[in-house]
């Protein structure tokens, strides 16, 4: 196996490579950089197969990438933070315009002030965008979900955004297993999607229409969507077939008789899944897919394990409200008959995730609210 | 993957092959629409027959040869006649002379009527079906109202006094002013059209009003005006003394005339100009004095033609009276005319008989204008039908007018015949569009050029003033692409027309307005 | 060459589209398809003409049409060419059209990136001076002294209009021309040469706007000649944002400014004095042009 020890950044940049895009379009922004970086030197070497186009903003990548993909294109792009932040109108075009675009978000904090830290509150934010939101927690993942993310766009012509956290994925080098670009691009294969612009065909394409024509477009959206997990299952068992690893959109590890469990996404899944050993009676379940939110799946987890109490590793915050993650969880298990007490663990502003912190939250009882935890430093 | 199911939810989404917005019945906004309209141009308003010049400019300028045809037969039947002959009082205020040089309108007049030679066919089935008329005179007044009824299917016969048809085309009009040939090949058609022509018949001789008026329903004369005016003039009756129309007919059947150079014409009219220039050209005669008694600028001959005979050699004397024709008495022959200085005061013509001179001269010519002989309607009976025109009533005038008089005659005896109204006297009181009313600025397809030989050219130099000339102006100004070529003339498309006005404002000719105010 | 195909068929914009009577940014596009041909690929901006180009599934024109958000043209125009390059669709003209607003102001970010690559498409800036889709809010296009809804009476526009021209001409770009409505033929000239020529290619048409500028909707043409004879907007073309060239030199048709001003009720407001200094800034413009033609040298 040609396993090679490269950054999430690099994982990502070369499995857009392997993939076989035609155009590339970025902005730099740290933490981000390394994946544009690295795509530049693969077209340097005349290996990227596409064109790179240094743009001069990120609203500006992903219109371009906005152009290629009409076209029929497959395109790719990469941010950050302040980068995802800008984009935000050209994002939900391209959901509206149904155009199957990868894009990679490194999390960081938005500021003021300047942050560097992995919150993942800049591709949270953007959750209701029309966008599918898959968040990994190691290289390998990154490397594998991109590969993947292509397939899903193209066979539901959405727009995928696949999410790791700044430096702890992104800057940190782990062995990757990284298969040959033929291997690769035997089993994607060219662009399975039509194109939108073709010359000679006329076409009126995303011109003003009435609210009712929205209304079955956003409905039509909603239920393409509604369908990723079903297609990411599929997807996930061909690539088993040939490259010998596997996803789930939710991913549990319960030790026998555990009630507890942690629920995490990114880089702190891996953390929580590290110190498991060491904090007794908890499980974790790692979040994949957060758009389209795999409820279902979750409280089949829940119910099946018989789950108590849930703690929500929120790297996050939606200022008013509380943790992305956790406003999500309590919504989707709702509906189920006997509800865990969950428990929001907030880590805001991206800082490191401790084993005490997390032995913290888990002594506590699942009456109490994890107020001394909830911020995770006190702040004075 | 599933190429199939992206398919169709392009389709579903975004209107693949969309529909085109002409969906969009856009005519509904419009608060007023364009329409065509004609307006004078001042070609036509100066053309003795008000021929519609634009419209069978335009028809030229597309090549539609037999539509131009159509719309010139409307008011001239001869344009070939009439290309050689006429003055072309049109081509004097043509705006285009105001960009570049004026068009060359009697050249394309003349190449549709050589077309009509070429493309003539005899039309089929019978003709001349309906009552026999007919026409005394074959000079131009006499033909077109022949040809006018001929064309309505009468039957029409045309006599004549002289050996041959064409009265004042034939005699009167200089070859090189008019090929004979243009002129029988017109005959040749009238015949071929079913006109019967029946020469060397003088009325009141041979041919007598109560006859004709027995043996056709109606009757008309242009006999023309071929009397000579007369003068007193001293030694007038030496038959070396000829009178311009007798000159010009001898010469113009190429018969003997004794002529003696020098030659002195005397007269300021066309006839005179013609005899001049008719005697130049005879063997023997070197030298031609065109003799006036008023200024040059007084003449009535058409100035062109004054300028043509000068160029030739014609010498030009101006403010001269003739008073006595000088005979030398031992041969009996001309020696001089003497003459008397003269000019024109409020009074009239003033003689200065303190200031003579004497023109020596071998032959006299004289031109001193002709009128009408009233003796063709004796004996006149009450219960005649008479209709009369050209010369023989506007007296001495030019071949369009005698044209125009015969087919008023004519359209006036179809009136009589079929019991309708008479015709309407094609009146002008309108202004003709000017120069500055024009809108050239958006015919960048414009460029400054002189006379084309080619007549399609050459009509392609027409401005159109208030015709539409299909210049496409607004067509390519139409935000709403609502012009369209149609049957060689753009349509206005009312279904998507938003009535923006902006064909109305660019309109080059000035031949649109908006409907309903604007 | 010469505009001579007046047949309906061969017309690239259909009848029945939403612009408003006497609309120059209809016109500039009926142009601009009439030049370019079918083979052609349309990114359109946020502007007017996202309302004129019909509700899908009506379209009025015959060639693609991609809608695209505000800021965006310049970098869409980027991924189109090079999406449809991908494809193999590599002599399709990819135009992009933008307003004076997705020009001068929102879209200068993306066009001037474009610019700057030397993408290989044509950017088509109709101009009306203002926001006209939304009801003539002041743009950086805006002239000195027009009043808009956000410069009402007694207030009007202070400072130039962006001269955007020689923005373009800064970016070294390897074409870029103005045109006028009024002069058809030397639009279609220019837009012929510019699609003959690669790279990024640049053109502004001004695009009067009969309820904007408080005009007859009748005067649209009119309006666009008397902008070039008063010299307000010249004609004229630059190679390599260097060798200026005039098309027009509007000699024996120079106009007053006044004239032009007068037409119009936006600048209604302008007292003479205002007026002549408006002309001596025209007058200066003028001069200025001039020198960077004269400057310029032979023809290429």
């Amino acid at each position: 196996m040609p396993y090679e020890l490269i950054s999430g950044c690099q994982a990502a940049a070369i499995a857009v490579q392997r993939a076989g895009v035609d155009l590339v379009a970025a902005y730099p922004i740290t933490p981000q950089t390394a994946i544009v970086e690295t795509l530049a030197n693969f077209e340097a070497k005349g290996e990227l197969g596409g064109e790179f186009v240094s743009v001069e903003s990120e609203y500006s990548a992903l219109s371009c990438c906005n152009g290629a993909v009409a076209a029929g294109a497959r395109v790719f792009t990469a941010t950050s933070s302040h980068g995802l932040a800008y984009m935000h109108e050209m994002i939900q075009w391209c959901s509206g315009a149904r155009f199957p675009i990868v894009m990679v978000n490194v999390n960081r904090a938005v500021g003021a002030p300047w942050v560097l830290d992995p919150d993942q509150g800049d591709s949270l934010s953007q959750r209701d965008t029309g966008w599918m939101q898959i968040y990994c927690a190691n290289a390998q993942e990154v490397f594998d979900t991109v590969l993947q993310a292509f397939m899903l766009s193209e066979e539901l012509l959405l727009p995928s955004l696949v999410v790791f956290d700044g430096f702890y994925i992104s800057h940190t080098y782990e062995p990757v297993d990284v298969p040959e670009v033929e291997k690769v691009r035997e089993f994607i294969g060219p662009p399975q999607f039509q194109a939108q612009v073709e010359p000679g065909v006329q076409a009126n394409l995303h011109g003003l229409s009435k609210g009712e024509t929205q209304l079955q477009l956003v409905r039509r959206r909603h239920e393409d969507m509604l369908r990723a997990p079903q297609v990411f299952t599929a997807i996930n068992e061909k690539f088993y077939r040939v490259f010998g690893r596997s996803y789930k959109t939710v991913d549990a590890t319960i030790p026998e008789g555990s009630k507890t469990a942690f629920l995490a996404a990114g880089s702190t899944a891996e953390t929580v899944k590290w110190f498991l050993p060491e904090l007794k009676g908890c499980g974790l379940i790692q979040l994949r897919m957060f758009r389209p939110f795999p409820g279902d799946e979750l409280g089949r987890i829940v119910e099946e394990q018989g789950l108590e109490r849930l703690i929500i590793v929120d790297r996050n915050c939606s200022t008013g409200t509380g943790g992305y993650f956790a406003q999500e969880v309590r919504a989707a298990l709702y509906g189920l008959t006997v509800r865990p007490v969950i428990q929001d663990l907030l880590l805001a502003g991206g800082i490191d995730l401790t084993k005490d912190i997390l032995a913290g939250a888990a002594e506590k009882s699942p009456g109490d609210k994890l107020v001394d935890q909830e911020w995770g430093v006190e702040l004075k | 993957m599933s190429g199939k199911t992206n398919e169709a939810l392009l389709n579903y989404l975004y209107a693949r092959g969309s529909e085109a917005s002409s969906l969009n019945k856009t005519g509904g906004w419009r608060l007023a629409a364009p329409e065509k309209i004609k307006r004078l141009s001042p070609c036509r308003h100066d053309c003795l027959l008000h021929s519609e010049v634009p419209d069978w400019m335009e028809a030229v300028k597309g090549g539609r040869w037999e539509d131009a045809w159509q719309i010139m037969s409307r008011s001239n039947p001869f344009p070939a006649l009439t290309g050689h002959v006429c003055f072309s009082p049109c081509t004097e205020n043509c705006n285009r002379g105001r960009l570049d040089q004026e068009l060359e309108i009697p050249a394309v007049e003349r190449a549709i009527g050589e077309w009509r030679f070429d493309h003539y066919q005899p039309r089929r089935g019978p003709r001349a079906v309906k009552d026999p008329v007919a026409v005394v005179g074959s000079g131009p007044a006499g033909l077109s109202c022949a040809f006018y009824l001929s064309d309505h299917g009468y039957k029409v016969t045309v006599f004549e006094k002289s050996s041959i048809s064409g009265g004042m085309l034939a005699l009167g009009i200089p070859e090189y002013r008019l090929p004979r040939e243009v002129l029988n090949k017109e005959l040749a058609i009238l015949e071929e059209e079913g006109i019967t022509f029946i020469t060397n018949r003088t009325l009141g001789e041979d041919l007598m009003l109560r006859e004709l008026n027995n043996d056709f329903r109606e009757v008309f004369l242009a006999t023309g005006a071929w009397l000579p005016r007369q003068e007193k003039l001293a030694g007038a009756e030496h038959k070396s003394v000829y009178h311009a129309l007798d000159f010009l007919s001898l010469f113009n059947t190429r018969q003997h005339v004794e002529i003696k150079d020098p030659v002195v014409v005397i007269g300021g009219g066309n006839a005179a100009v013609d005899s001049a220039r008719s005697a130049l050209r005879m063997n023997g005669i070197n030298h031609v004095s065109l003799i006036y008694r008023r200024s040059r600028a007084e003449m009535p001959a058409n100035p062109g033609e004054v300028e043509m005979a000068e160029q030739e050699g014609v010498e030009l004397v101006f403010n001269a009276n003739p008073a006595e024709v000088v005979t030398e008495t031992a041969s009996g022959s001309i020696s001089a005319v003497l003459f008397n200085h003269s000019k024109t005061n409020r009074e009239g013509l003033v003689l200065d008989t303190s200031r003579t001179f004497k023109k020596e001269c071998g032959s006299v010519i004289l031109a001193l204008g002709q009128e009408p002989d009233y003796s063709v309607f004796d004996p006149l009976e009450e219960e005649m039908s008479l209709f009369a025109g050209g010369d023989l009533v506007s007296g001495p005038a030019t071949v369009p007018e005698a044209i125009r008089a015969g087919r008023l005659a004519a359209f006036s005896i179809m009136a009589k015949i079929e019991s309708r109204p008479g015709p309407d006297v094609f009146g002008i009181s309108e202004q003709p569009v000017a120069f500055e009313e024009l809108n050239l600025l958006g015919r960048s397809d414009l460029e400054l050029q002189d006379r084309q030989k080619e007549p399609v050219l050459e009509a392609g130099r027409c401005l159109g003033c208030g015709t539409c000339n299909t210049c496409g102006i607004c067509y390519l100004f139409c935000p709403d692409v609502a012009v369209e070529w149609i049957n060689n003339n753009y349509e206005f498309n009312l279904d998507y027309c938003k009535g923006c006005g902006i064909c109305v404002t660019e309109c080059p000719a000035r031949a649109l307005q908006m409907e309903g105010g604007y | 060459m010469k505009i001579t195909d007046y047949s309906i068929e061969n017309e690239l914009m259909y009848s029945g589209h939403n612009a408003c009577p006497g609309c120059g940014g209809a016109l500039t596009v009926r142009y601009l398809t009439r030049a370019l041909g079918p083979n052609m690929a349309l990114a359109i901006t946020a502007s007017c003409w996202s309302i004129i180009a019909g509700a899908p599934p009506l379209t009025a024109l015959k060639c693609p049409i991609l809608h695209c958000p505000f800021p965006s043209a310049g970098a869409v125009g980027s991924g189109l060419r090079r999406g449809l390059n991908a494809k193999g669709h590599y002599d399709t003209t990819v135009v992009v059209l933008a307003g004076d607003g997705g020009t001068f102001d929102i879209g200068l970010q993306a066009l001037s990136g474009a610019a700057q690559r030397n993408e290989d498409y044509i950017f088509i800036c109709y101009d009306n001076e203002a926001y006209m889709n939304t009801g003539m809010q002041t743009s950086s296009a805006t002239p000195f002294g027009a009043r808009t809804s956000t410069r009402p009476y007694p207030l009007f526009k202070h400072g130039q209009k962006k001269d955007i021209m020689r923005i373009m001409a800064a970016h070294g770009i390897p074409y870029a021309a103005t045109a006028s409505l009024a002069f058809p033929q030397d639009m279609e000239n220019k837009l012929k040469k510019a699609q003959g020529i690669k790279g990024f290619r640049f053109m502004h048409v001004l695009s009067p706007c009969p309820p904007g500028w408080g005009t007859d909707s009748s005067e649209t043409i009119h309006l666009s000649r008397l902008a070039v004879f008063t010299n307000f907007y010249p004609l004229y073309e630059i190679i390599n944002g260097e060798q200026w060239q005039m098309t027009y030199y509007p000699e024996k048709t120079r106009t007053p400014l006044k004239e032009y001003l007068e037409a119009q009720r936006r600048f209604r407001q302008v007292d003479e004095m205002t007026i002549e200094a408006l002309q001596e800034e025209v007058d200066r413009d003028w001069e200025g042009l001039l020198k960077r033609v004269n400057s310029s040298g032979e023809t290429k």
